[in-house]
C-alpha cells in the first residue's frame, strides 16, 4: 500500500512538473543510456526545443512548412550518446511504397569537435558532418515487419518468384543468390535495402547531396507513435574529444510521409549547442 | 541550369547539366503500325529483371493502346495539361520544356503517380465503352481509330530522372548513353519517379530504391539486341545507336530513319528530354494527334510510310525489323535484298523484300483433285 501511494505521488510530481527547459541540448550524465523513448530516465534530462525551418538551400527545395519544431533531449554514459526526439505528427506513415512517403528524423553533429563549424546544411568539404538517420519504416521492420510484399500490400497475389523454384533448396545459397537477382541494391549491399536489426544508419556528409555510409558508431535507434505524434530514440558513439562539461554543436531534422517529405524536401534546424555535462 | 542545344526542339533550352553527349547514344525504333499488344515485349522484360520482391507492379516494358490508355494511369495527359498548350512554329518549338517550366524550388515540372495509377496496366483499354445497340453494324472504313504504343525508358540525352536526383545517383554512360540508377547509391527519394515525364523509374518498396529500364547492357555489350525487342512477335523494332544530327551516316539503319528519311519520331519532343526511342507514328491515327505525340513532323513521317512500296530503300530496311538477334549497325539494299552487317561489316543477315509467292490452280490437273486450302 505505502508503495502504491510512493508510485502515485511520483507520478503525480512528475506529470505537473513542466519540463526543464534549456536554450542548449543538455546531454544530462547516466549510468544507463535508455534505449526506449518511455524510459524515466529522461524525466531527469531538461528539454530544448528546437525551431524547425524548410529545407531551402538546395533544389528540390520544401516549400510549405510543415512540422515547426522538434523537442529534444539527451543522455550520455561517458562513452555513448543518446537523443530523444518528440515531435507532433497527426498521421503515422510507415509503409513505404510508391508515392508513400515514410516518417523519420535525423541528428547531425560535426565529426571534429571544434570552434569552425561546418555549414549547417550537410556540412561542406573538408568539414565532414555525421548524421544518424531514423525511419518509421524501418522500426516497422525491426519490431517485427516481415520481408514480404503483404507485409505492406496485404492484398497483394503473386504467383511465383524465381528464387522459390522447386530446383532451389530453401535457406540454401543458391536460393539467396537467385533472390539477390532480382534485388540489385541489396546485391550491391546498399544499406538502405533492408532486412534490418537497427531501425537508423550511419552517416556521414561533405556537403548537399553527399550523403554516404559512414563508421557504425554503435548507432541505435527506436521509435514508437503515441497520441500527440513520434517520440524516437537515436543514440550513437560520443562525438570524439566531447569531454565532460565541453561543447560541440547538434542539428536536426524531420520528415512528415503525409506531406510527401522526403530526402531534401525535409524540416530542419540550424546548429544548436550541445552541451556534455559532467558527472 | 545550363544552356543546351535539343535537336528534336530546334533550339537551344534550359538544362540542370551541361551538354555532354556519350560517345554513341543507344537508340530505337519503333513501328507502331506493326504492334499487335500481344505483349510478349513486357513478358519478356519482366521475367528477366523484375521478377523479384517489390517488382511485382513494375513494367520497364509496357504497352498501352492509345488513344486512351496509359500506364501509369494519365502519365501523359496529366502533364500536358500542366504545360497547359505550348507552341511550334514549323520545326521550332516555342514553347516551354519541362526544365524551362519548373516551379520556383523544383528543378524539373513533374508529377508523382499514387499507387492505384499502377494498378490497372491494359484494363479496360481494349474495352467497348458503351452498349452497342441494336442494328449497329461494322462499316469500313472504321469511323474510330486507335493503334498500341509500346513504350520502355527512352535513355534520353537530356534525362529529367537524372536532373531530378538530388544526390546524383542516376547516371547517363559515356560509352553508349545508356541511363542507369545506381542501386547502390539510390536512397529512394523518388525524386525521378516524380521528375521522369514518361514514368519510367519505378520505386522498388522492398529495396528503398528506383529501378528502371537498363536498355538490357548486359545484352548490348555483346552486340546483342534486348530482350523486348529479341523477343518481339511482331518485329517492330529495331535497336542501335543513333549518331548526332550533323554526323548522321546514310547506312546506319536507325541514323537512316531518324535523321535522313526523319519517318521515325521522339515520344512527346516538348517535354525537351531528347528522347532516343522513335515511332514510327500510326498511319491510321489522325496526323494531329500524331503531331502531339510526335512532334510537327508527323504528317510528313506519315506520307513516306504509306508510300514505303515505292521506295525500295526504305522498303527494304523495314524488312529487317526483327530479323536478327543481334545490332545493326550498317545495312545496305542488294537488288530485291536488304543486307545487314554488324560494327565490324561483318554480314549478320540477308532478307528479301519481297517474300516468294507460289500460286497453285484451285484443281489440280494431275489428280483429278480440288486443292482445299487448309488454315
Ligand atoms: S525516359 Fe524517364 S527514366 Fe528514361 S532516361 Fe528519360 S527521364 Fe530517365
Ligand atoms: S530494353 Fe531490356 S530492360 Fe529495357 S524494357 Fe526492354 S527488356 Fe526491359
Amino acid at each position: 500500500m505505502r508503495y502504491t501511494i510512493l508510485l502515485v505521488a511520483l507520478f503525480s510530481a512528475a506529470c505537473s512538473r513542466a519540463p526543464k527547459a534549456a536554450n542548449e541540448v543538455v546531454a544530462v550524465a547516466s549510468a544507463k543510456v535508455p534505449a526506449q523513448p518511455d524510459d524515466a530516465t529522461w524525466e531527469g534530462a531538461p528539454e530544448y526545443t528546437a525551431k524547425l525551418v524548410p529545407q531551402d538551400l538546395v533544389e528540390p527545395r520544401l516549400m510549405n512548412p510543415s512540422t515547426p519544431e522538434v523537442r529534444v533531449r539527451s543522455v550520455t554514459n561517458g562513452s555513448e550518446i543518446a537523443f530523444r526526439l518528440e515531435w507532433d505528427d497527426e498521421s503515422k506513415n510507415d509503409m513505404p511504397g510508391p508515392s508513400r512517403m515514410v516518417d523519420a528524423c535525423a541528428v547531425q553533429i560535426p565529426e571534429k569537435t571544434e570552434k569552425d563549424l561546418p555549414e549547417p546544411q550537410m556540412g561542406q568539404e573538408g568539414k565532414r558532418v555525421q548524421v544518424t538517420y531514423w525511419r518509421s519504416d524501418w522500426q516497422a521492420t525491426v519490431d517485427g515487419r516481415g520481408d514480404t510484399i503483404r507485409d505492406i500490400y496485404p492484398n497483394a497475389t503473386v504467383d511465383h518468384y524465381p528464387f522459390q523454384s522447386k530446383a532451389l533448396e530453401k535457406g540454401s545459397d543458391a536460393e539467396k543468390e537467385m533472390a539477390q537477382r532480382y534485388a540489385p541494391a541489396r546485391a550491391l549491399g546498399n544499406i538502405r535495402s533492408g532486412p534490418r536489426s537497427q531501425p537508423v544508419e550511419q552517416l556521414v556528409a561533405n556537403g548537399p547531396g553527399s550523403l554516404s555510409p559512414g563508421e557504425p558508431l554503435s548507432a541505435k535507434g527506436k521509435g514508437a507513435f503515441g497520441k500527440k505524434g513520434w517520440a524516437v530514440v537515436i543514440s550513437r558513439k560520443l562525438p570524439e574529444g566531447l569531454s565532460a562539461n565541453q561543447r560541440t554543436h547538434i542539428a536536426f531534422a524531420v520528415w512528415q510521409g503525409q506531406q510527401q517529405e522526403s530526402g531534401a524536401r525535409k524540416m530542419r534546424s540550424g546548429w544548436v549547442s550541445l552541451l556534455r555535462k559532467g558527472e | 541550369m545550363a544552356r543546351v542545344f535539343n535537336w528534336q526542339l530546334g533550339r537551344e533550352m534550359s538544362y540542370w547539366y551541361p551538354e555532354s553527349r556519350p560517345q554513341r547514344q543507344f537508340a530505337a525504333v519503333f513501328d507502331t503500325n506493326k504492334c499487335i499488344a500481344c505483349q510478349t515485349c513486357t513478358l519478356a522484360c519482366k521475367t528477366t529483371w523484375t521478377s523479384g520482391k517489390g517488382q511485382e507492379y513494375m513494367l520497364w516494358n509496357n504497352v498501352e493502346t492509345k488513344p486512351y490508355g496509359s500506364y501509369p494511369l494519365a502519365y501523359d495527359i496529366k502533364l500536358l495539361e500542366m504545360l497547359n498548350g505550348q507552341q511550334w512554329s514549323g520545326a521550332k518549338y516555342e514553347g516551354q520544356t519541362l526544365f524551362e517550366s519548373a516551379p520556383a524550388g523544383e528543378r524539373v515540372l513533374g508529377w508523382r503517380p499514387e499507387q492505384r495509377d499502377y494498378a490497372y496496366p491494359n484494363v479496360g483499354e481494349d474495352d467497348c465503352a458503351g452498349q452497342v445497340d441494336h442494328g449497329e453494324f461494322l462499316s469500313l472504313p472504321h469511323m474510330n481509330w486507335f493503334f498500341y504504343l509500346p513504350r520502355i525508358c527512352n535513355h534520353c540525352t537530356y534525362p529529367a530522372c537524372l536532373a531530378s536526383c538530388p544526390r546524383g545517383s542516376i547516371y547517363k554512360r559515356q560509352e553508349d548513353g545508356i541511363v542507369l540508377v545506381d542501386q547502390g547509391r539510390c536512397r529512394g527519394y523518388q525524386e525521378c519517379v516524380r521528375g521522369c515525364p514518361y514514368k519510367k523509374v519505378f520505386f522498388n518498396p522492398m529495396t528503398g530504391t528506383s529501378e528502371k529500364c537498363i536498355a538490357c547492357f548486359p545484352k548490348m555489350e555483346q552486340g546483342i539486341t534486348p530482350q523486348c525487342f529479341e523477343n518481339c512477335i511482331g518485329k517492330i523494332r529495331l535497336s542501335g545507336y543513333l549518331s548526332p544530327p550533323g554526323k548522321a551516316r546514310p547506312d546506319n539503319p536507325i541514323d537512316y530513319l531518324v535523321h535522313i528519311r526523319k519517318i521515325a519520331l521522339p515520344l512527346f519532343p516538348q517535354f525537351g528530354l531528347e528522347p532516343n526511342v522513335y515511332y514510327i507514328p500510326p498511319i491510321h491515327a489522325p496526323v494531329s494527334f500524331n503531331q502531339q505525340l510526335f512532334g510537327p513532323g508527323a504528317g510528313e513521317a506519315m506520307k513516306a510510310y504509306r508510300n514505303a512500296m515505292n521506295d525500295p530503300d526504305l522498303a527494304s530496311l523495314l524488312c529487317l525489323f526483327g530479323s536478327t538477334e543481334k545490332v545493326i549497325n550498317r545495312y545496305h539494299r542488294q537488288g530485291e535484298l536488304a543486307v545487314a552487317a554488324d560494327e565490324k561489316g561483318v554480314e549478320l543477315v540477308r532478307v528479301p523484300m519481297r517474300e516468294p509467292v507460289h500460286i497453285r490452280p484451285a484443281v489440280d490437273q494431275k489428280n483429278q483433285l480440288v486443292r482445299i486450302n487448309c488454315p
